[in-house]
């Protein structure tokens, strides 16, 4: 047997008795045994078993409490579910507007059945979850209503608050201008000036803060259903606002009084004829370039 | 035909077992690889309780293989390659009462060399050779702890031993 056998017999703790005196004889024996005993100090410490597995069953028990496997797949749930709600919740909570552009009308109808017509430039906004406990509406423009009977329905704007219950009646809510018409039933206005019930033909005005008297409407519904709009002693410069509402043009007049009164109606269908129908009366010439119109004395 | 383990790790009973057998070779193995810096005995209690977690994928005869990989990748996670220096312990040898000053300066030396040289091997050397000399485990033991043949095992504490004489010698 040579050397390195015997050292390898050895390292295994495998040598037999004989191998053992032969392994005694070899000249680096001393050496090795030297460099065996010293090699016993680098003995790693003792680990206290028992001691150590204790502290394994607490780091389990303290950060595990019976590792429920259903509590993460639940909280995930949880979480969906809180995510669902909140989005429903929003949404329905969540106000509803409607709105016209230039030269367009729109009809909408509300929850309850009640009919509302929009005329150009004009936005509606209401909330359509609580519309049967709360009929209540914010208007910026103009918009005819049709209501239907039920609780008391409110149209707020800028200028003042119309309150019915049920009945037709057209609001109109621009610049410095709140004009209200009752067509059927009886209707309340009320404004920081002035409050009034309106009969059925009655018309609630104010231009610029003043309460103006009017007369009489003879007509069933107001004339812009019928692609018109009709003016009764109204300043000129209204005139001129909705002519560019109905047809997405601009108007310009220098030098002309724009607070006179104007009586009469122009179409929303044919912007010649419209044009005609409100200088003539005033005696007043046009010009026409892409969307921009001059006026002009003659 | 082969009879599916019917027990499962996650008993208790059967738990603690498996941490009787192998805490100790666990333990040692992390100390010769990665030294008492990292705390190997932490990173042991570790990995038994990873494998507690885990007990219903770990079947019984993959434990072991799960616990010295876990183990091994904990430590591995805050080793940052440092230099492995195992610490001869200092427990005076039984027989240093009557020695001289000259033979103390001599064994001191000594020491110093062999931490050196202990030092300078390599890392699967270095724990294949230390778990036979100081934790007298043969070579077979060492094979299926470290899931190597027994031929690798030899080759690696030869190699070991070779590397640490002439490393010693020359100093």
């Amino acid at each position: 047997m040579n050397r390195e056998d015997l050292i390898q017999k050895w390292l295994d703790y495998n040598l037999n008795p004989q191998e053992l005196e032969a392994f005694k004889q070899l000249e680096d024996y001393d050496e090795l045994i030297t460099l065996d005993t010293h090699l016993k100090g680098f003995k790693a410490d003792t680990v206290p078993t028992d001691h150590a597995l204790k502290e394994v069953w607490d780091s389990i028990n303290s950060t595990h409490k019976k590792t429920n496997k259903l509590l993460p797949i639940l909280s995930k749930i949880a979480a969906v579910l809180v995510i669902c709600f909140g989005i429903y919740f929003y949404t329905t909570t969540l106000d509803t507007t409607a709105n016209t552009l230039v030269s367009q009308q729109k009809t909408i109808v509300l929850p309850d059945a009640s009919e509302v017509k929009l005329n150009a430039m004009s936005t509606i906004t209401f909330n359509e979850s609580d519309w049967n406990n709360n009929r209540s509406l914010y208007l910026q423009g103009e918009a005819y209503f049709k209501v239907a009977k039920g609780q008391k329905f409110d149209v707020e704007t800028e200028l003042g608050t119309v309150t019915v219950l049920g009945t037709q009646f057209n609001v109109k809510q621009r610049l410095d201008y709140f004009e209200v018409t009752c067509y059927e039933g009886k209707v309340s206005v009320e404004t920081n000036i002035k409050q009034n019930t309106l009969l059925a033909g009655d018309t609630f005005l104010i231009i610029d803060g003043k309460y103006i008297a009017t007369e009489k409407e003879n007509l069933s519904s107001p004339s812009w259903l019928n692609h018109n709009s009709t003016f009764k002693s109204i300043p000129y410069k209204e005139v001129i606002a909705e002519f560019e509402r109905q047809y997405n043009v601009s108007v310009e007049f220098n030098n002309l009084d724009d607070s006179q009164n104007f009586t009469g109606s122009f179409t929303h269908n044919d912007i010649e004829i419209a044009l005609k129908s409100i200088t003539l009366p005033l005696q007043l010439k046009y010009s026409k370039t892409d969307n921009i119109i001059k006026l002009k004395r003659e | 035909m082969s009879k599916p383990l019917k027990e499962n790790i996650c008993e208790e009973r059967l738990f603690s077992s498996i941490f009787r057998k192998y805490s100790k070779d666990l333990h040692d193995f992390l100390y010769y690889k990665f030294g008492s810096k990292l705390n190997p005995q932490d990173k042991m209690q570790e990995a038994f309780v990873k494998l507690w977690e885990n007990c219903a994928k770990v079947p019984e005869d993959k434990a072991k293989s799960f616990l010295f990989t876990t183990a091994n990748n904990l430590m591995l996670n805050e080793f940052a390659h440092q230099k492995v220096v195992l610490r001869h312990q200092k427990t005076k040898p039984k027989h240093s009462t009557n020695i001289n000053p000259e033979f103390l300066l001599q064994e001191k030396e000594y020491k110093a060399k062999l931490e050196n040289a202990i030092a300078k091997l390599t890392e699967a050397q270095r724990v294949a050779f230390l778990m036979n000399r100081v934790e007298g485990k043969r070579f077979k033991e060492i094979a299926a702890l470290l899931d190597i043949s027994t031929k690798a095992v030899e080759k690696r504490i030869y190699g070991a031993l070779k590397k640490l004489r002439e490393d010693i010698d020359e100093l």
